[in-house]
């Protein structure tokens, strides 16, 4: 049966110095395999020019329309309104900067994030553009493949609560890279280098285990299951470092 | 710039991971400890003499004159790692609030439980032990006179769920934020320690109702 679906949306023009952060309610009558993609589209075509999102891909791949549906981090673009109750509540991602209702900027974010922790492979090898490809385990490839899967979409950072404590914590998406090069064997980083890069408080350490990114992220990696790993190799390097500094080994 | 290529500012003090290390590692250590402590308290269902009798084994090995303050000690380090973590600004105080309402997350509830019940225990643990530790050795009578009493009873019926959300939850969180527990195990874990934690409660509570009703009060010196 169709149902009449009331949206209450976010509405603040950041560049307009008079504009108000409001929320607006629209109506619209729900359509067969309906997403938030074509419902807010719709919205934009039909009742109001001047509402502001991001979209690009409609396929969650590009993870450019992640917004708080009811209070949640996901992707408008494969959230069916079949699977929310009639009254939908759209909000920005909290976090990330704000460029005008529900389009944020997380690109400025990710990039300060990939340069932290410099999200490309280290070697000191040079590269010789004529060699035959070097050869990798199947189970490696595939294992670096599971966590190259992020879309930077920013809905773990939004769904972390310690990010929306501190902005300077690094967040989930940020240790999943991390985890991806200690992956990789071509990457030539020792543990306390990655230690000096994720081992603080704005780090793994800072983390609080809430788990909101394992949950919410729209592309189910294994979040859970790197942090714990790399927490704890980073907890097991921080007591080498100890015992060496006792023993009056240099690190 | 280092071999490898990594550059940083400069290189991290492993602070912060041995802080975080001493942390987990003080929490299983008071939670094994709650867990003993629970049991033995709980002797005093199969009669009084039982609980008297661990209770003047305690005394007569100077566990519980050492053993006592020993506890104390790591109860007070095991806070002040811990309160790292707990948010002492409002405006931080007032972002997590805002975020746990807006996400409805259970592991997100989990840790404001957490939080406010490891600030109770902070309280209500030191009046407990000061009050247990200064009137040596423990016997079922001087137990009971206290729940007896009244208010005692009162406090203890709120210190038992407390402790006990405390500690379940925490071990939980240990495991999973460690990685010991996996994705695939995590579901199963946490039923798992939801029972765990209702039976030291069940456990707990039958306790609290012997020494309020059977258990003969025998009053301080």
């Amino acid at each position: 049966m169709e149902r009449a679906l009331k949206f209450n949306i976010f509405r603040y023009n950041a560049m307009d110095p008079r504009s108000v952060p409001q929320m607006q309610t629209f109506y619209l009558d729900e359509t067969d395999s309906m997403t938030l993609f074509i419902a807010l589209n719709r919205i934009r075509e039909e009742q109001d020019p001047s509402l502001q999102f991001d979209f690009c891909c409609r396929a969650g791949i590009c993870g450019s329309c992640a917004m708080l549906i009811n209070g949640r981090p996901d992707l408008a673009c494969h959230t069916k309104t079949k699977d929310l109750p009639a009254e939908i509540t759209l909000m920005p991602l909290p976090v990330f900067k704000l460029i005008g209702d529900l389009s944020v900027d997380t690109g400025t974010w990710f990039r300060a994030m990939n340069e932290t922790v410099q999200s490309w492979i280290h070697t000191d090898r040079t590269f010789d553009p004529k060699a035959t490809e070097e050869r990798m385990s199947n189970e490696e490839a595939e294992a670096i493949y599971e966590l190259e899967r992020c879309i930077e979409c920013g809905c773990c950072v939004a769904a972390c609560g310690k990010a929306n404590m501190r902005p300077d914590f690094m967040g989930a998406v940020a240790f999943n890279r991390i985890a991806r090069f200690i992956t990789d064997p071509r990457d030539k980083r020792t543990m306390k280098e990655y230690f000096d890069v994720v081992g603080t408080e704005e780090g793994i350490f800072g983390c609080l285990g809430l788990l909101g990114c394992e949950d919410i992220c729209p592309k189910h990696l294994p979040l859970q299951d790197q942090l714990g790993m790399l927490r704890r190799k980073m907890g097991w390097t921080a007591v080498r470092h100890l015992f060496d500094g006792l023993l009056g080994k240099t690190a | 710039m280092q071999s490898s290529g990594q550059a940083v500012l400069k290189p991290t003090a492993p602070n912060e991971g041995l802080l975080d290390v001493a942390q987990m590692a003080t929490g299983v250590a008071l939670i094994l400890f709650m867990w003993s402590h629970m049991m033995l308290v709980a002797s005093v269902n199969l009669g009084s003499g039982v609980m008297n009798a661990i209770g003047a084994f305690l005394e007569d090995h100077y566990l519980a004159q050492l053993g006592g303050p020993a506890v104390a000690l790591l109860f007070l380090i095991h806070f002040a790692l811990a309160a790292r973590k707990i948010p002492f600004r409002p405006k931080e105080q007032a972002n997590m609030w805002e975020h746990s309402l807006r996400l409805q997350h259970t592991d997100t509830w989990l840790w404001v439980v957490q939080a406010f019940t490891g600030m109770a225990i902070l309280v209500m643990g030191c009046v407990h032990m000061w009050t247990v530790l200064t009137n040596l050795p423990i016997t079922a009578g001087k137990s009971a006179f206290r729940i007896q009493g009244g208010w005692w009873l009162l406090f203890y019926m709120v210190l038992l769920p407390t402790v006990e959300l405390h500690v379940g939850i925490g071990l939980y969180r240990i495991g999973v934020k460690w990685g010991f527990v996996t994705r695939a195990q995590r579901s199963y874990v946490k039923s798992l320690e939801n029972r765990v934690t209702l039976a030291f409660i069940v456990v707990g509570a039958l306790t609290l109702i012997t020494f309020y009703f059977i258990i003969t009060a025998v009053p301080k010196p």
